[in-house]
């Protein structure tokens, strides 16, 4: 492809991107990693090393926050469009499994050394794929995109479910997977029903505050404490705060709102930070990027079969840019594994920088009709 | 009842996460589990506490105490020290609300006589309590070896480390109740003039202990002259800040809890790297706010809104770290030092307020205000523990079991005085109230 071509799809795809009112070039994923890893110890080392493991706590913090998010997303979106939560999950599923198995098939081929388990890293790298962004419409008019929105919310849930027995196989303390995951649950949602208790009968705004804070430190806090998944605990105590009666949810949603930016913002950073290029990671980042492609094709095609309303052959191109949750999962086990995902966190890093650019020529072709 | 069932179930919860987890592995990761815990269960009892007419503060003290590493063991000792993040925040934070309580426009009319009182009050209780330190030196169990010059000089150390105040547990308690009014204003501006006073007679006494005890010759200046940089540094760094802040609040007025809190760092982080005290350097910055422009209510609001958690998880940390064996140690000792510290002020206000032409209905209960000891006298007693350690130790000893003692009942006290003075709440009227029609169903998109 020579460069003036290239630039041809890249206008095109441009055009296309503002026609269907999705975001150009400005992802956040794009600038705040790059940004991280600039400051970081690798670079500039304007964030050193010190200062990031500093920022570990706040991590999980934020970690269990966006599991908040998503529990409540799905909370309210899950119940009422069960076929598109079914549609996320058969399309999450598919992709796991194509890059889940195209990377143990490379690392036995490659004979790549390792830190992790190849099949923990396959799987782990599977879970970082299957997630996506909801695409940034601002259209009206463009259903398709609305559907594939609510179709890249819901796929959150599947990898944040199988990360949490994920990061209990990866963490230090010995605990079968499915235990791992059901402590993670029930934890958050103990925490989940303090927050309920306490939350809507605040007096005042200022004593809310005390407990919303207090509730999202103890999901990160306890997650962080016993090697579990921030996300999941979040994933679960945000589920729990929809379905029970009040209004906790909407206040909850009402203050989490303000730190959403400043959040994804941290996260992304300290992702960004954390990178350290090694030929592993290099490795794995291109079956990674090509996979995950292959994969949210494939995973949209069949989805789309069950979730009316967009296209077969366009789902998935809305689904490629990868957003923020399979950066997070990648950061929380780089945290359980003390650095020993080092690899996977440089192969998902690059990956959603990739994907992201790779969304620019891959566009729906809804947009171009 | 609900919020009894949400303490069970987050006390539940963390004592089965901290006796599931590796101390080894788990302890550098403790600090989110103490942060969330502290900020829930510790408002818990704090609230409880305002019930039964107590200060919110003791409630967070307390319930440190009954959960840190001395009793409950629910937060371990590395949480406890975990938990200690926030105190140079929460210190820089609390001085600015001292700051932004001192208008001088308000103040002018009794300032002078507020300040004869701190100044006769602080004279009454050096001339009681330093020759009663001296005649019992003997029995104290310091160093009853001591003679001559050696005891006077230590006497006179000891005196100003009993008799110092503490400026954060008076603003938090002020803080905390919103009370405003003279009894308020009058016992802050004492403390803070008496604990400014205290800090110079302190490095002078500092002095005097090392000729009598031959550890240094008379005639070095060096302390005096790093003191005056750190008093008036201090106070300009923070005059410096408050102006800039001030412009910030005029010409872009947004984002201002983050802004706040950004200062609220660079006063209490690059302040000690410059050796400026954070307290007085934010302190002399919400003063300026306060005075120099109009803009002090609104920062205020900020203030106020974003203090409960700082001060909640900050008021639980000190009560894991109040040490109960020291107490169970030197405990009659300290309970007799403390009565008969009581008993000086109460006197020493007594008097001071008659000398200063304060109104009695004002003046006669500020004595409560002054039974607190916190983080100032905690600094004085380890600069001289490590300064001195044979006999400094027991200097600590005595001096962190009288802290435990003031630290669970001054707050009680003055509280009792606020509402007696009727001053509780006051900060409130005339404050707009805050909106609770905000909320809307917009869904939420993680990515």
């Amino acid at each position: 492809m020579t460069l003036a071509s290239l630039a041809g799809r890249l206008t095109a795809g441009l055009r296309t991107r503002a026609a269907l009112g999705m975001r150009p070039l400005t992802a956040p994923v794009i600038i705040f990693i790059s940004l991280g890893f600039l400051i970081g110890p690798q670079v500039l080392g304007f964030l050193p090393a010190t200062a990031l493991a500093g920022l570990d706590v706040v991590v999980s913090i934020g970690l269990a926050t966006l599991g908040v998010f998503i529990g409540l997303a799905v909370g309210r979106e899950g119940m009422a469009a069960r076929r598109l939560f079914v549609a996320a999950s058969v399309e999450g599923c598919i992709t796991i499994a194509i890059v889940a198995w195209a990377v143990i098939a490379l690392l036995g081929v490659w004979q790549l050394p390792t830190n992790l388990p190849p099949v923990l890293v396959a799987m782990a790298l599977g879970l970082c794929a299957s997630a996506s962004a909801a695409p940034a419409t601002d259209s009206d008019g463009d259903a398709a995109g609305r559907v594939a929105g609510r179709v890249a919310d819901l796929d959150d849930v599947l990898p944040i479910v199988l990360g949490g027995g994920l990061i209990v196989l990866a963490g230090p303390t010995p605990r079968s997977a499915l235990d791992g995951a059901l402590l993670t649950i029930v934890l958050g949602l103990a925490i989940g029903v303090a927050g309920w208790l306490l939350i809507e009968r605040a007096e005042g705004a200022a004593e809310r505050g005390v407990f919303i804070i207090g509730c999202l430190a103890l999901l990160g806090g306890c997650a962080a404490y016993l090697g579990l998944s921030p996300l999941l605990t979040g994933l679960a105590a945000g589920w729990l705060w929809v379905l029970a009666p009040g209004r906790c949810d909407l206040l909850m949603a009402g203050e989490l709102r303000k730190v959403q930016h400043p959040l994804i913002v941290l996260l992304l950073i300290a992702t960004g930070a954390s990178l350290e290029p090694s030929l592993a990671g290099v490795w794995l980042f291109a079956p990674y990027l090509v996979f995950r492609l292959a994969g949210k094709l494939i995973g949209g095609w069949t989805a789309s079969r069950i979730a009316a309303g967009v296209a077969p052959s366009d789902l998935g191109s809305y689904l490629i840019p990868p957003g923020v949750i399979g950066v997070a999962f990648a950061l929380n086990l780089n945290q359980v594994t003390h650095g020993d995902a080092g690899a996977i966190i440089f192969a998902v890093a690059l990956g959603a920088l990739a994907s992201e650019l790779m969304a620019l020529f891959v566009t729906p072709r809804h947009g171009t009709a | 009842m609900r919020r009894v069932f949400a303490l069970i179930v987050t006390v539940g919860v963390v004592s089965l996460v901290v006796s599931r987890g590796s101390p080894d592995l788990s302890a550098a990761r403790a600090t989110g589990l103490a942060l969330g815990f502290a900020l829930i269960a510790a408002a818990l009892t704090g609230a409880f506490f305002e019930k039964i007419h107590l200060p919110r503060v003791s409630g967070y003290l307390i319930f440190g105490l009954l959960c840190g590493p001395y009793l409950g063991n629910i937060i371990t000792r590395p949480m406890a020290r975990d938990l200690q993040i926030v105190n140079g925040l929460a210190i820089a934070l609390i001085a600015l609300i001292a700051g932004l309580e001192l208008n001088y426009a308000r103040l002018k009319p009794r300032l002078a006589s507020m300040t004869k009182l701190g100044v006769v009050t602080l004279l009454l209780l050096y001339a009681t309590l330093g020759p009663l330190t001296w005649l019992s030196w003997p029995v104290l169990p310091i160093a009853p070896e001591a003679t001559g010059a050696a005891r006077l000089a230590l006497s006179i150390l000891l005196t100003t480390i009993i008799v110092s105040f503490s400026p954060t547990v008076t603003i938090a308690v002020i803080a905390d109740t919103r009370a405003r009014g003279p009894l308020a204003e009058t016992v802050l501006a004492t403390v803070v003039i008496a604990d400014l006073v205290l800090i110079i007679v302190f490095t002078v006494a500092m002095q005097m202990v090392r000729w009598a005890t031959g550890a240094s010759v008379p005639g070095d200046v060096s302390l005096l002259v790093r003191l005056s940089w750190e008093i008036f540094g201090s106070l300009a760094f923070g005059a410096l800040l408050g102006a800039l802040f001030a412009i910030y609040l005029r010409l872009i007025g947004r984002e201002i809890t983050i802004a706040l809190l950004g200062l609220c760092v660079v006063l209490s982080e690059l302040g000690p790297l410059l050796h400026f005290e954070p307290l007085l350097a934010a302190l002399a910055a919400g003063l300026v706010v306060e005075n120099i422009t109009p803009s002090g209510d609104q920062l205020k609001e900020a203030v106020e809104r974003g203090a409960l958690p700082v001060l909640v998880v900050f008021f639980a940390a000190a009560g894991t770290s109040l040490q109960l064996d020291a107490l169970a140690i030197v405990g009659l000792t300290a309970a007799a030092v403390s009565a008969v510290r009581l008993i000086a002020i109460r006197g020493a206000v007594a008097v001071g307020t008659r000398v200063s032409g304060v109104p009695r209905e004002i003046g006669d209960p500020v004595w409560m205000g002054l039974v607190s000891q916190a983080g100032v006298t905690l600094g004085l007693t380890i600069l001289v523990a490590s300064e001195f350690p044979t006999w400094g130790a027991n200097v600590q000893s005595l001096m962190v079991a009288l802290i435990a003692l003031h630290e669970l009942v001054g707050p009680v006290i003055f509280r009792a005085a606020l509402a007696r003075a009727g001053e509780i709440g006051k900060m409130d009227e005339g404050a707009p109230v805050s909106e609770q029609g905000e909320l809307d169903a917009e869904p939420l998109h993680a990515d």
